[in-house]
């Protein structure tokens, strides 16, 4: 996902879907206020964003559920994509078996007769649900269901998978296992939309980073690059730095001092073998030393406040 | 398209036919049948089986769809409704569920009712189906209409609200012409003592053809939209459909079709807000 819109056909072939400024009200609430944003064709987008902020409003108008109010979806040169969505609730007819459930799901995607069953079993594998295949979904615990959700996007292979909370309410394990199924499915070329509150795991499997917040785009940029922005040196001594803070704060703007720590940012960073060496003469002890480089955390926290 | 829509009517009619409400309306279809046709007293006539068989399916049909287009709208069914190409597919499976599902009551009640029932000729047999289906259909396309399922906005008010207007004007026409007349009348008294000559003719003219053949005349143009009703119930009392009866039917079904374009374009352009 990049920030044109594309226009060439070089940049048709690579996305999927693209939204022009999209904006859905419901009654006075603004869910999206011209949202432009294009999907490329094998790209991991996370979408992140506080309560509110949009994100499953957005999962449902490209997913054909809600209708926006304005703007445009246009898929690519070759039709609308085939889409798999796991919505965040995991709603499922209760009363039919695992294998049941997928079979139909399968029925619809038009996968011939004769592959449905293994069509079945090759996404109960993938998910590692194979066991409860004969179970019935009433019986299936959260993380069951969970998988099943995700189960259920994988049949038929659609062209565009759109995940809503994906390991909502796992234990680590579970999550753990849900971000290696993204993974996998990413190096397999798939294009996928995932919907997140947990930071690790858009930070661990998403290319592409979008925050809404208050139905807008805030902030979109390639993971690789959001993260490799803002990197700092940062060190800790011994005692607190108050008697030395003047003299270090005059050396370079882009130095920071606070307590027993100290930041040193941008073109501050050249200065590192220096600053230690002051600090060993003033009579501190180095305790730490990290290169550090900005956490979806903290650009979260900016983008968002 | 063939194969979803199968995929989804099995889906839709095993969710009903095995749950609660689908055995209440199995148990109700058989008491519909022992209380209109109990076995030791026998059925009397084949019109009264014809009409009263079709009055059943006509209010089986109704809760049947409603009960499906319920099913239809629960959140669960967000997965399946990505997969279609069109919505319409799904609006169609609801149809053909709820029309399959009430048409088998409909078929027990009217295989237990033959049943030391009437006897019944060929010709008299072949009749039935365009009747009853057609009428089915209809009352299918309603319900949808009824449903949250494919209601936007007013539509359920537009569509019922117009329906209640027709119901009332073919039955009430004459009195509400009197009525309107009568206004009219009064209203143009108070134009000519405003000196508004020519204003007050012109409603005094209206008020007069309200009062004379106004009222038959609305009654008839708003009654020609139930003609297939009243040319159905005639022909199956008189025990044949004559040439122009026997459009009724056709008629009915094109109601049906008007009224499922009209479902399919809301439920095509809606927010799909599923149930929780």
């Amino acid at each position: 996902m990049v920030n044109y819109h594309a226009d060439t056909d070089r940049e048709k072939a690579l996305f999927v879907i693209e939204l022009r400024n999209i904006s859905k009200r419901f009654y006075t609430l603004t869910a999206l206020d011209s949202v432009s944003l294009t999907i490329a064709r094998g790209e991991v987008v996370g979408l992140l964003g506080p309560n509110g902020a949009g994100k499953t409003t957005l999962l449902k108008i490209v997913a054909g559920m809600l209708q926006p109010d304005d703007g445009q979806l246009l898929p690519n040169g070759r039709g609308w994509p085939t889409i798999g969505f796991k919505p965040e609730r995991l709603l499922f007819p209760n009363e039919m078996r695992v294998h049941q459930y997928l079979e139909m799901i399968a029925g619809l995607s038009n996968i011939p007769r004769h592959q449905v069953r293994q069509s079945v079993r090759d996404s109960l594998e993938k998910v590692g649900l194979l066991y409860a295949a004969n179970k019935k979904i009433s019986a299936c615990s959260k993380g069951m269901r969970q998988r099943l959700g995700l189960a259920q996007v994988l049949i038929g292979e659609p062209a565009l998978l759109l995940l809503d909370e994906p390991s909502n309410g796992l234990d680590l394990e579970g999550q753990n296992d849900i971000l290696q199924v993204i993974q996998s499915l990413h190096a397999a070329g798939k294009t996928i939309v995932i919907s997140s509150h947990h930071l690790h795991e858009i930070t661990q499997v998403c290319t592409q980073l979008v925050i809404l917040n208050q139905g807008q785009v805030h902030y979109q940029s390639s993971m690789a690059e959001a993260l490799a922005v803002r990197p700092h040196v940062l060190l800790r001594v011994d005692k607190d730095l108050g008697p030395v803070r003047e003299m270090f704060l005059a050396l370079h703007p882009d130095i920071g001092v606070e307590g027993t720590q100290m930041m040193l940012k941008n073109e501050a960073m050249a200065l590192r073998r220096p600053v230690l060496a002051l600090l060993i003469n003033a009579g501190y002890d180095i305790l730490h030393v990290e290169q550090k480089r900005v956490t979806l955390a903290e650009i979260y926290a900016r983008v968002v406040q | 398209m063939r194969r979803r829509l199968s995929v989804l009517i099995g889906f839709l009619l095993r969710r009903l036919f095995f749950s609660l409400t689908g055995v209440i309306y199995t148990i109700l279809a058989l008491v519909y049948w022992a209380i209109l046709f109990p076995p030791q007293q026998g059925t009397p006539d084949f019109d009264n089986y014809f009409l009263i068989i079709g009055a059943f399916g006509a209010g089986m049909t109704f809760l049947v769809t409603l009960s499906l287009a319920s099913r239809a709208n629960e959140a669960a069914n967000y997965p399946l409704v990505v997969r279609l190409p069109s919505r319409v597919e799904y609006l169609t499976a609801v149809l053909l569920s709820a029309l399959l599902g009430a048409g088998l009551l409909q078929l027990l009640v009217a295989g237990l009712a033959l049943f030391r029932g009437p006897a019944a000729l060929w010709p008299q047999i072949l009749e039935v189906p365009p009747v009853w289906i057609s009428v089915n259909v209809l009352t299918a396309v309603l319900a949808l209409h009824a449903s949250d399922f494919v209601t936007a906005g007013w539509s359920r008010v537009y569509v019922f609200g117009i329906l209640a207007i027709f119901l009332f004007g073919q039955s009430s026409g004459s009195n509400v012409a009197a009525w309107l007349g009568a206004r009219l009348n009064s209203f143009s008294v108070q134009l000519v003592q405003q000196g508004w000559f020519d204003l007050a003719n012109s409603f005094n003219r209206a008020a007069n053809w309200l009062s004379n053949q106004g009222g038959a005349q609305l009654e008839n143009l708003l009654g020609f939209l139930f003609w297939p009703f009243r040319a159905i119930n005639e022909a199956v009392i008189r025990g044949y459909f004559d040439a122009n009866q026997a459009l009724a039917p056709a008629v009915l079904l094109l109601y049906a079709t008007i009224l499922f374009m009209l479902a399919a374009d809301l439920f095509a352009n809606k927010d799909l807000d599923f149930v929780e």
